[in-house]
């Protein structure tokens, strides 16, 4: 077995400029690995088996040159980064790919890597659309499908009780995600914005109890650290699509700003609702994951059998989490990002405008298209943004 | 001298015109429907909603079918600039940006119809139902339309698994269960709305119209197998929305339109006309969704012998023969006779020999060449056009693999033309004709692969 020189921060960092280094490592044990694109397929289960989720994400720095023949220039450059990856072999490691429908392109997606990646073990989650009733039977339903391929691919079974243990692994791991996330409160925070994301980033990398050692390090390495961030005069909350990488933050946070809280999928939204402990798992599961996670790929509603919908009652019900961010973060601006060509994050950019508005709350909009280089003309709308907020 | 008198280069089918006419009307009958105070909904094309609404008494009005109008009238631009000032990114879907512009003019005119909308208008809706079905934006947009409008919208769930998955024991039983569970919920949904109560007997009726619809649709698309092609994807896409977007038509009007429209192809099939009054060159696929403020382009293409003998979107299903003579739940009924499973449709279209290899392939690759490109082997295509749009990503994202599989495995090359279904700013027709005329060297050069291969076309 290998053992890891670094500790927290440092071990982060070595872990974010080699992320597949600790998976070889475990796979040349004989540990199987597999890789997961964004937050929906149930890792708990692979952990149950033993096996290694990994996160699937693109590069930023590197140009697309082999996807364009299987995904147009028209859609998520995040995923076109995947493929291209996926492509050139940067995930031959990998002993399985599971997706699922988060989105009109991450469904194509799923195909389109099977046909041309060739992961041995694939496996597409089909997850409903709305948190209906029927839907969350649904997904149960589809659930335990993928339980079962999950199962017949490693040759073993997964007991409940066994999935009950991976549940409170996980829970762990989103327990001390948020308590990582308590030190962001305090002014100046005692974790920056691109620190924050570098770690997410990590521990989505490593078996989950080696993500929740690192953690347990990270928290208490900050707390005493010198070299914190410094104290600015904007604290913001980023929400919106992938960013799963830190130019971006690194940029906002080269200004007068820290970032102390995001509503993103590399940060905390896979981490701020517990998997509720249910007799039978699956049902805390699908809870978990079709109706907890907040992530605009599900359509919510106040009440769906409402004669009439009253719109800012709805916008409550569906961002009042982020009103709580900002206040219990006591952010004071909120950058909304999404990459180009994300139609669930377009679309929700004028709703949520709509509710910061109603919350006096000042936000601004940024589209980008996950490449370092756009990032300049970016930087000075984010100077104007923060002037505005004083 | 005799003056040289040039036909148009398209012969379009006169049972089209009818079909179109029922279409048109949606727009004037909703607007009187709804001064007389019945309720009104704007539906996202799915497969589930109308004959359910219409059963219900509702009106039903296709906001999808409204923006395409607005975009073939050259009259969407105004109100998809109203959509950006409204905050909405330049690469949402085509149509949902019109419908947002148009919304954000209704509220602006406190409900009324805006004087500029065509056709009469999109009455303000009282229920928005939107879809999981096909696409994001389905659901996405008609969420954004509660900016607009206090009405109650419900987006009816429907399964999507991948082709693999598809084919894993249990899933169809599991997805038929779940279409069953969520129409039911819709129904109670409605109940509670409209204060009534679903008339069974009626939705048999809506439904049968609906299957029936689509049975004679099937059975016209079969006849364009036919060399030459009787029929162009012109006069397919003008009749489509007859069936798709039937609104409160009665459905029998349409069972009749479609019937005539069968009869008329049939009988250019068994006379040898064709869609095209030039000889047919080049039979094309239209891979995509239509660019409907440039529609001419395609008579351009049809005057170099281009006949477009079928196209990848809004194709009907072959007609499910079930026997349910044991099914007493109108909904279980409903969905059955509708909801097919896709090993089932594919040793009903391939037969006993190659259907376990698409079976086998779809296993081992997660998707099937032989499924894919059926079509393009049915109606023996010399290539394809590939319309890429900047604003729909359910259409565009297939489309690279799909033309890289096609000239791999039937020597098919492909045109890529680049466009939106509503912004005419991003077609460029000149270019995109230029980039046609050579692609003829293209498939005049795979024709001859074909044939050295030995290929039946
Ligand atoms: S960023 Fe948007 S388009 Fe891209 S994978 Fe995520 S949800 Fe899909
Ligand atoms: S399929 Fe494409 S064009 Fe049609 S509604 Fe969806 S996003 Fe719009």
């Amino acid at each position: 077995m290998v053992i890891a020189t670094k500790k927290g921060l440092a071990r982060v960092q070595e872990l974010y400029q080699d992320r597949p280094q600790r998976v070889k490592e475990l796979k040349a044990e004989g540990k199987k690995i597999i890789g997961y694109l964004c937050i929906y397929p149930v890792t708990e289960m692979m952990t149950a088996l033993d096996i290694v989720p990994y996160r699937v994400l693109g590069d930023m720095r590197e140009s697309i040159t082999k996807a364009d023949a299987y995904l147009p220039p028209v859609v998520c450059p995040f995923l076109r980064s995947c493929l291209d990856q996926g492509l050139k072999g940067k995930y031959d490691f990998l002993d399985g790919m599971v997706t699922s429908h988060i989105c009109d392109v991450g469904s194509s997606l799923s195909g389109i890597w099977h046909y041309t990646v060739k992961t041995p073990f694939h496996y597409n989650i089909d997850t409903p659309h709305t948190v209906h009733e029927t839907a969350l039977n649904q997904t149960k339903g589809v659930m335990k499908a993928f339980q079962k391929a999950l199962e017949d691919f490693a040759g073993k079974k997964i007991t409940n009780a066994k999935l009950k243990k991976a549940i409170i692994l996980h829970n762990e791991q989103r327990a001390l995600v948020r308590e990582a996330y308590e030190l962001k409160k305090q002014d100046p925070p005692l974790i920056s914005g691109a620190e924050t994301l570098k770690t997410i980033k990590v521990i989505q990398s490593i078996p989950v109890a080696e993500g929740n050692a690192l953690l347990r390090d990270i928290i208490s390495e900050v707390k005493t650290r010198k070299n914190k961030p410094a104290k600015k005069n904007a604290r913001l909350l980023v929400w919106g699509s992938i960013l799963d990488d830190t130019p971006l933050i690194e940029m906002i946070e080269s200004l007068d700003a820290n970032v102390v809280m995001d509503d993103t999928c590399v940060g905390s939204r896979p981490f701020f609702d517990d998997v509720k402990i249910t007799p039978d798992p699956i049902d805390g599961l699908a809870q978990h994951y079709l109706v907890d996670i907040k992530c605009p790929r599900t359509f919510r509603a106040r009440d769906f059998y409402a004669a009439k919908k009253n719109y800012m009652e709805d916008l409550k019900t569906r961002f009042s989490y982020l009103s709580d961010y900002a206040r219990e973060w006591k952010a004071n601006g909120v950058i909304l990002q999404s990459v180009r060509y994300c139609d669930t994050h377009g679309y929700e950019v004028p709703q949520v405008r709509d509710y910061l508005r109603e919350i006096d709350l000042p936000g601004i909009y940024l589209e980008h298209d996950y490449t370092v280089g756009a990032l300049a003309p970016l930087k000075t709308r984010v100077q104007g943004f923060l002037e505005i907020i004083g | 001298m005799t003056q040289e008198v040039k036909t148009r280069p398209l012969n379009r089918l006169k049972s089209m015109y009818a079909l179109r006419a029922e279409v048109d009307k949606m727009y004037q009958v909703g607007g009187e429907a709804k001064a007389k105070g019945r309720p009104v909904a704007w539906v996202m094309l799915e497969g589930w909603a109308n004959p359910i609404l219409n059963a219900m008494d509702v009106i039903t009005v296709y906001p999808e079918n409204y923006s395409s109008l607005c975009a073939a009238q050259k009259l969407a631009g105004p109100f998809l600039e109203r959509a950006e000032t409204e905050g909405y990114p330049t690469h949402l879907c085509g149509y949902a940006r019109a419908c947002v512009g148009y919304s954000a003019r209704m509220v602006e005119l406190d409900g009324q119809i805006p004087p500029e909308a065509p056709a009469g208008g999109m009455p303000r809706p009282n229920l928005l139902i939107s879809s999981a079905e096909v696409c994001d934006a389905r659901f996405k947009w008609f969420q954004s339309l509660g900016r607009y409008f206090d009405a109650p919208v419900w987006t009816l769930e429907s399964p999507s698994p991948n082709a693999r998955e598809s084919l894993t024991p249990g899933t169809y039983e599991r997805n038929t269960q779940f279409l069953i569970n969520e129409i039911r919920q819709f129904v109670v949904f409605l109940e509670k709305l409209l204060g009534k109560k679903m008339e069974w007997d009626k939705l048999d009726f809506t439904s049968d119209g609906t299957n029936e619809i689509n049975r004679l649709r099937w059975e016209i698309n079969q006849l364009r197998k036919a060399r030459p092609c009787p029929m162009h994807t012109r006069d397919f896409w003008s009749v489509m929305s007859a069936a798709l977007y039937r609104g409160a038509a009665d459905p029998t009007v349409i069972v009749d339109g479609n019937q005539k429209m069968y009869d008329e192809v049939k009988y250019r099939v068994d006379h040898g006309i064709a869609a095209i009054n030039r000889p047919e060159k080049y039979r094309m696929s239209f891979e995509g969704l239509a660019p409907w403020h440039s529609l001419s382009f395609l008579d351009d293409l049809a005057d170099r012998g281009w006949n477009f003998v079928c196209e990848s979107a809004y194709s009907p299903g072959r007609p499910v023969v079930i026997d349910l003579s044991k099914v007493s739940d109108p909904i279980e009924r409903y969905v059955r006779k509708r909801y097919r499973s896709l090993a089932s449709a594919i040793e009903i279209e391939f037969g006993p020999e190659e259907a376990p290899k698409v079976k086998e392939e779809i296993m081992r690759e997660g998707t099937s060449y032989r499924l894919r490109l059926k079509h393009i082997r049915d109606y023996q295509c010399d290539g394809v056009v590939l319309h890429v749009l900047l604003s729909c990503r359910a259409a565009s994202s297939g489309l690279s693999l799909f033309s890289d599989q096609l000239l791999d495995v039937y020597k098919v090359p492909s045109l890529i033309i680049e466009g939106d279904i509503i912004d005419t700013s991003l077609f460029n027709p000149v270019e995109s004709l230029k980039k046609a005329e050579a692609f003829e060297d293209t498939m005049d050069h795979y024709k001859k692969v074909r044939k050295n291969l030995g290929f039946e076309w």
